[in-house]
């Protein structure tokens, strides 16, 4: 008899799926297609290296070097934007089929239709200086939390 | 019943041209409830509608010889013969009838039955085999509590007609027959936990494994004429007599859409059985209900 009951509560709660144009909205952690910023990257190809369905690929040059990603090839696990030092890649959030941002997903005939490339020209090693810089403050203000709690 | 009546209750009223929407109404009743109940949106109204016409636009694999011309002709025949009971049941007040067309609606009942048995050996497929044996068991147990409780009915009221059936008051020996026939409707309508001919999930489709196109939507509309057929029965046997005939009708249609709507929920509660277990449940309990029904209808009939 709980059969029943399960059933009928069912019936009072509603459907929880959702007839086949509509799709359900997307979550706040959806993972899309991976953003690229060249302007930002520094070409390590940290991405590259932990990319395992090689759905990135890099190629250093003289002077510049080129990033391309193929979204048909993606498995959106997130990754490579997990590693990007640079902050350079970030998961589009609304940027996929599902994301309910088009009316009718899209059809794909071509293989690597998707793929995009961006060949970027190296910066001047003078980013280093910086970096190096930018931790310094940081190293001068962690004890100060723990003087301030020793005044305390 | 002249013929003029005969044709207008087959073609018009309870007959094709009220039978068909109905057929596909109940089939989306019987989904959606089935769907809302185990918390799914189910499928659109017009859904059955549009499968129908989808199927018969479709093109069938060629197939000669005379197993082409069986598969051909078995949803033609269990189609017709659906049609055919569904028109013979007493819907409306003073349409008609014979002596003996109980007998005749039974036979009709039963053909769509014998049609998927023969389809699914006549197919060829080893799922179709299968199906048609689990068919074949499961008619031999059902049919005999389902016969034994209409028998029981017609000899407590001394008629196998079906108007003078349903123009007599309901007696607590008819109730009992009623509930036997409602019993034995699941595993007529291959609905769960009686879904074993065409078990979904292991043997595909059971007899219609090898059926597609426009044979396919004769099936499926010959399975939802199949409901309308024997709900109509229950409901005949169950609705008071009325004078008016919209009432009736009224009356008519209500108590089939219950019947359906509890069908469904049965349905929706319930997992498929295996054979052996199906078999023993008609064999052993409800064999003993109609035996009880029937001995009593005698010992009434000997008695008054």
């Amino acid at each position: 008899m709980k059969i029943l009951s399960m059933l009928w509560k069912n019936l009072i709660r509603g459907p929880r799926t959702l007839l086949f144009p509509a799709r359900p909205p997307v979550t706040e952690r959806f993972r899309g297609l991976v953003q690229f910023d060249p302007s930002l990257c520094t070409g390590c190809a940290v991405c590259r290296f932990r990319c395992t369905s090689r759905a990135i690929e890099f190629k250093a040059g003289k002077g510049e070097f080129t990033w391309s990603y193929n979204p048909g090839q993606c498995t959106f696990c997130g990754r490579c934007v997990e590693g990007c030092a640079e902050h350079a890649l970030k998961d589009g959030h609304l940027e996929h089929a599902l994301s309910q941002a088009e009316d009718t997903p899209p059809i794909y005939l071509v293989q690597g239709e998707l793929k995009k490339s961006y060949t970027v020209a190296r910066r001047p090693p003078a980013a280093r200086p910086a970096a190096t810089a930018g931790t310094q403050p940081a190293a001068t203000s962690k004890p100060s939390p723990t003087t301030s709690g020793g005044a305390q | 019943m002249n013929l003029i009546t005969a044709l207008a209750r087959l073609l018009i009223f309870p007959g094709l041209l009220f039978a068909v929407p109905a057929a596909w109404f109940f089939l989306w009743v019987e989904r959606k409830t089935v769907a809302l109940m185990q918390g799914r949106v189910g499928p659109p109204f017009m859904q059955p509608f549009f499968d129908f016409v989808k199927l018969t636009a479709k093109s069938t694999p060629p197939r000669s010889g005379i197993a082409g011309a069986l598969m051909r002709s078995w949803p033609l025949i269990a189609l017709a013969s659906a049609a055919g009971a569904v028109g013979l049941l007493p819907v409306l007040p003073s349409s008609g009838g014979f002596e003996g067309d109980l007998i005749l609606l039974l036979a009709l009942l039963e053909m769509p039955s014998m049609c998927i048995i023969a389809a699914g050996f006549s197919s060829r497929s080893i799922f179709g085999e299968i199906g048609s044996a689990r068919e074949a068991a499961l008619s031999v147990s059902y049919n005999i509590v389902f016969l034994l409780a209409i028998v029981s009915i017609a000899a407590s009221q001394h008629t196998f007609r079906l108007e003078a059936l349903a123009a007599l008051p309901a007696s607590p020996l008819r109730l009992l027959g009623i509930v036997a026939i409602i019993v034995c409707l699941p595993a007529k309508l291959h609905i769960n936990p009686f879904s074993l001919p065409n078990a979904e999930q292991e043997i595909y489709a059971g007899p219609m494994t090898e059926y597609a196109g426009p044979e396919l939507a004769m099936w499926e509309l010959s399975h939802g004429l199949e409901w309308v057929a024997a709900t109509g029965l229950v409901a005949t046997l169950l609705a008071p007599h009325f004078g008016a005939w919209w009432l009736a009708a009224l009356v008519f249609v209500a108590l089939s859409f219950a019947i359906v709507l509890l069908l469904s929920a049965v349905a929706a509660a319930t997992a498929r059985l295996a054979i052996d277990t199906s078999v023993r449940f008609y064999w052993q309990c409800t064999l003993i209900f109609a035996v009880l029904a029937i001995s009593s209808a005698l010992f009434m009939r000997y008695r008054l």
